[in-house]
């Protein structure tokens, strides 16, 4: 813990030197900017809320990576289950309308639902013909795209639009706004609570960290592995989609409009992958990649650095963390070492128990 | 007459992070001689051997080879040079013939690269003549046996006119009558000048065959001995520091009911290849069942089918007359303890810490491992067994939070085996329990599996250690392809006659 703690902080603050010399060398004031981004991201009641609700969606989609890549199971159709569990919602909610205290639990169990059924299709996939959700879960990603693409300049169009996008849905399932905070960071929340839970104290979230590492050792130990792949399929699946009903139920728009939480899915797996599937440490970096993206435009609106510079920033982020992490290894092992030599050529010897086996 | 022909000067290698396989060896092998380096697991010896090969890079230190300093930064160079090594896992190419194998990486061409087929299938059958190994120039290295391969690796080496053999545990793989005629090429070689270094934990074959024994241990050289008037227990209070028991004392068994027995098992690879045929067996409460087999011949087919990562085609498992066959792994585990022989692959997840290696499969059946639900894990009953299990199998750590690849291999073993063994009291199915551990953990392990045979559990134990073997059981059976072809009283019998078994002799006398 002490020393992923460690990592992190090695790698973000790399990365955000060398993001400072990029805006030097290119005539950028940098110290000015990174104060920009940083303004325009926490340092106001409205800029934090907004990098809150940036965050709520990222916080899911890295917990739908995070949960399957430490339980071994390759899940990256993110983008998918995310189209889907927006399409759902936003179909429910044009055609339903029944009170709030109803209309938004129901939205929400319906977004899990079918982010939970579109990954349970690749997961029946690899249950029933071995198929490797590697490639199922990216292939069924474009069936996403495109079906909710013709949804929605099909039968669910805004024929009073130009462009392809819903009509907004019943406002009954608008979730509520909190003086300006977006109410989506509490599902995310309250979700990452319950995720925390099963993985950390529950006998099922013990066999999956153990499938993780290693999972003939789970299995010669009892655990059933197809049960638990399945299930963590679903769960991965549910936070994916449910990911996908926040842009609907929250913000402003409140309707599936094309191209919607475009980078969402993606930023999720790479979200987790710099977590290496902690569930703490997802939630950090979420919250981190929001509070750039969300820093972003004022940046270039106060000092002209263009907006893009975040991807260049998020980029040598993952880079640094990552690098950092292997070479912590790396390093600690070469002190190690030359500490040992040391200690032997001056005959302070060897300890009786640190021999290999 | 003896001339160095290696001599190594302060010899050290540690390996990442900060282990120590090799403290400052200073030795010397002279030319025509067979030399022995002797040492428990981990001493350091094959680590040494790598070194001077090639294979890994030394950390400090000086190596002279006829007397120039040399160093070999791949085995090609060492080869070059007439050095050659003969690995404890063979390096061939199983669907390759024994001729395509030892010309490999050195086939003779003429013009436009054509192989000189006939000039180098002459030169490879004289060689075969010449050392009397009985090998077919046309056989599929699949279809022959494991001594056969460990000849074709020698002969891969004389082909290359190697002066210098290495031989790293050779005869771990070879049955009595095996390792007897490898002993035999082996003189001849040094009798014709070449020298051989041979790499051994067996007391009994190093004094058998070697000029010279030098004993490592703990990554130092402790000494080096003329084989001249020396005994077994010379060499083994050099090599572990103190008087060892060869044997861990028990009483007579005292056999009760049967509690575990298999009858009829079949099983046939995709292949057609039978590898489970027709095995049937009993264990009772109070007894040790040991299986002695050469590896490969059904062995791990039997063990997997037991404890249900394999399902068998026919025939029955039962525990306490209860048939277990049809029951799915969780279920079977609540009536058996089971000790893998890999203890990285099956037997613990390495990365994670001693807690999670130590609550596997009592996570589901242990009542205190559960939380105010029964799907909640109660994280101090996982610390508390965690404790418990340390402190009863004496497990060298330092916090239960660190991962378990960061502890020494025998304290590994036993950290699984006590996990399995707090699991039952029933039935004890042991997979190699004690393979590649060093001689305390050995001992230590073996007592516990007496203490719980004479608390009245029935114990199978499949084992390619003849020495555990006769050590511990109370009926020894062997396995020779897919078949039990024997089971004897281990007092009664000797490691030629269970030797002769393994390869198949004198089948069909059980039952």
């Amino acid at each position: 813990m002490k020393r992923q703690i460690l990592t992190s902080a090695v790698g973000i603050i790399t990365a955000l030197l060398v993001g400072l010399i990029i805006m030097a060398v290119q005539g950028y004031p940098a110290f000015d900017s990174y104060y920009q981004l940083f303004n325009y991201s926490l340092f106001s009641k409205f800029s934090f809320f907004s990098t809150l609700a940036k965050t709520a969606p990222l916080i899911l989609t890295g917990l739908s990576a995070a949960v399957a890549f430490g339980s071994n199971a390759v899940n990256l159709g993110q983008v998918g289950q995310f189209l889907i569990g927006g399409i759902s919602v936003t179909a429910a909610g044009l055609y339903i309308d029944l009170p709030p205290v109803v209309m938004i639990p129901l939205l929400i169990f319906i977004a899990l639902l079918s982010g939970a059924l579109y990954s349970g299709i690749a997961a029946w996939l690899r249950l029933k013909f071995n198929m490797d959700e590697f490639i199922t879960t990216l292939m069924l990603n474009f069936v996403a795209q495109y079906f909710t693409m013709y949804l929605i300049s099909g039968p669910l169009l805004d024929k009073e639009l130009f462009s392809p996008m819903t009509r907004p849905i019943n406002k009954s399932g608008w979730l509520p706004d909190l003086g300006g905070l977006d109410s989506t960071i509490i599902i995310s929340i309250i979700l990452l609570i319950i995720i925390y839970f099963i993985w950390h104290h529950t006998k099922a979230g013990y066999e999956w960290k153990v499938m993780g590492s290693n999972e003939m050792f789970a299995k010669a130990g009892g655990a059933n592995i197809d049960k638990n792949y399945l299930k963590i399929m679903l769960i991965s699946g549910a936070l994916a989609g449910m990911a996908g009903a926040m842009l609907v139920m929250g913000g402003v728009q409140h309707r599936f409009l094309k191209g919607i939480g475009a980078n969402y899915g993606w930023d999720g797996v790479m979200i987790a992958v710099v977590a290496d599937s902690s569930i703490i440490g997802t939630a950090f970096y979420s919250f981190f990649f929001a509070m750039i993206q969300t820093g972003a435009m004022g940046m270039e609106l106060e000092t002209s650095v263009p907006s893009e510079f975040v991807l260049i920033l998020q980029s040598i982020t993952v880079l640094f963390v990552v690098a950092s992490r292997k070479s912590a290894h790396l390093l600690l092992n070469r002190i190690n070492i030359l500490l040992r030599m040391k200690n032997i050529k001056s005959g302070g010897g060897i300890k009786e128990d640190e021999f290999i086996d | 007459m003896a001339d160095p022909i290696i001599s190594i000067k302060s010899l050290l290698k540690i390996y990442p992070p900060s282990t120590v396989a090799v403290d400052g060896v200073d030795l010397v092998i002279n030319s025509g001689q067979i030399h022995a380096v002797i040492g428990e697991n981990g001493a350091g010896k094959s680590t040494l051997m790598k070194v001077i090969y090639g294979l890994t890079a030394k950390t400090d230190g000086e190596i002279y080879i006829n007397n120039k300093k040399t160093h070999f930064s791949n085995p090609q160079e060492a080869v070059n040079a007439g050095i050659g090594m003969v690995h404890q896992e063979f390096m061939l190419i199983p669907n390759y013939t024994v001729y395509e194998n030892v010309i490999l990486g050195t086939e003779p061409v003429g013009r436009f690269n054509i192989l000189k087929k006939e000039q180098s299938r002459k030169k490879v059958r004289q060689l075969i003549e010449e050392y009397n190994l009985n090998l077919q120039l046309d056989s599929i290295i699949n279809n022959i046996s494991v001594a056969a391969q460990q000849k074709v690796e020698i002969l891969k080496l004389l082909y290359r006119d190697v002066n210098v053999l290495i031989l790293d545990e050779p005869t771990a793989v070879l049955t009595p009558q095996e390792i007897e005629d490898l002993f035999m090429r082996l003189k001849k070689l040094r009798d014709e000048g070449r020298t051989i270094i041979f790499i051994s934990h067996k007391l009994d074959e190093v004094l058998d065959l070697s000029d010279i024994i030098t004993v490592m241990r703990k990554g130092k050289k402790i000494t080096t001995l003329e084989n001249k008037n020396l005994s077994k227990a010379d060499l083994a209070r050099a090599m572990i520091g103190r008087d060892v028991v060869f044997t861990v004392k028990k009483d007579k068994a005292s056999p009760k009911d049967v509690v575990f027995s298999v009858s009829n098992l079949k099983y046939k690879n995709e292949q057609g290849i039978k590898l489970l045929d027709n095995i049937s067996l009993e264990v009772r409460a109070g007894e040790i069942v040991g299986v002695a087999g050469i590896e490969g011949n059904g062995q791990y087919e039997l063990v997997r089918s037991i404890i249900g990562l394999l399902t068998p085609d026919s025939g029955e498992i039962k525990i306490n007359d209860k048939r277990i066959d049809k029951l799915n792994i969780l279920d079977r585990r609540k009536e058996m303890a089971y000790v893998p022989q890999d203890r990285k692959n099956t037997g613990s997840a390495q990365e994670l810490s001693l807690v999670d290696n130590s609550i596997m499969t009592h996570h589901r059946i242990n009542k205190n491992l559960s939380g105010a639900r029964d799907y909640i894990l109660s994280r101090r009953g996982a610390r508390d067994l965690t404790d418990k299990l340390i402190n009863k199998f004496e497990v060298i750590s330092e916090s239960k939070s660190q991962p378990i690849k960061s502890l020494s291999g025998g304290n590994q073993q036993r950290l699984i085996v006590g996990r399995e063994f707090m699991l039952s009291d029933n039935f004890i199915l042991l997979d190699n329990p004690t393979r590649g551990l060093d001689v305390g953990s050995i001992e230590f392990i073996q007592l516990e599996i007496i203490k719980k045979r004479d608390q009245g559990a029935a114990v199978l134990l499949i084992s390619a250690d003849l020495d555990e073997l006769f050590g511990l059981s109370d009926r020894l059976l062997v396995i020779h392809e897919g078949k039990i072809i024997a089971d004897k009283d281990p007092t009664k019998t000797n490691k030629e006659e269970i030797g002769a078994y393994m390869l198949g002799a004198e089948a069909g006398d059980y039952r």
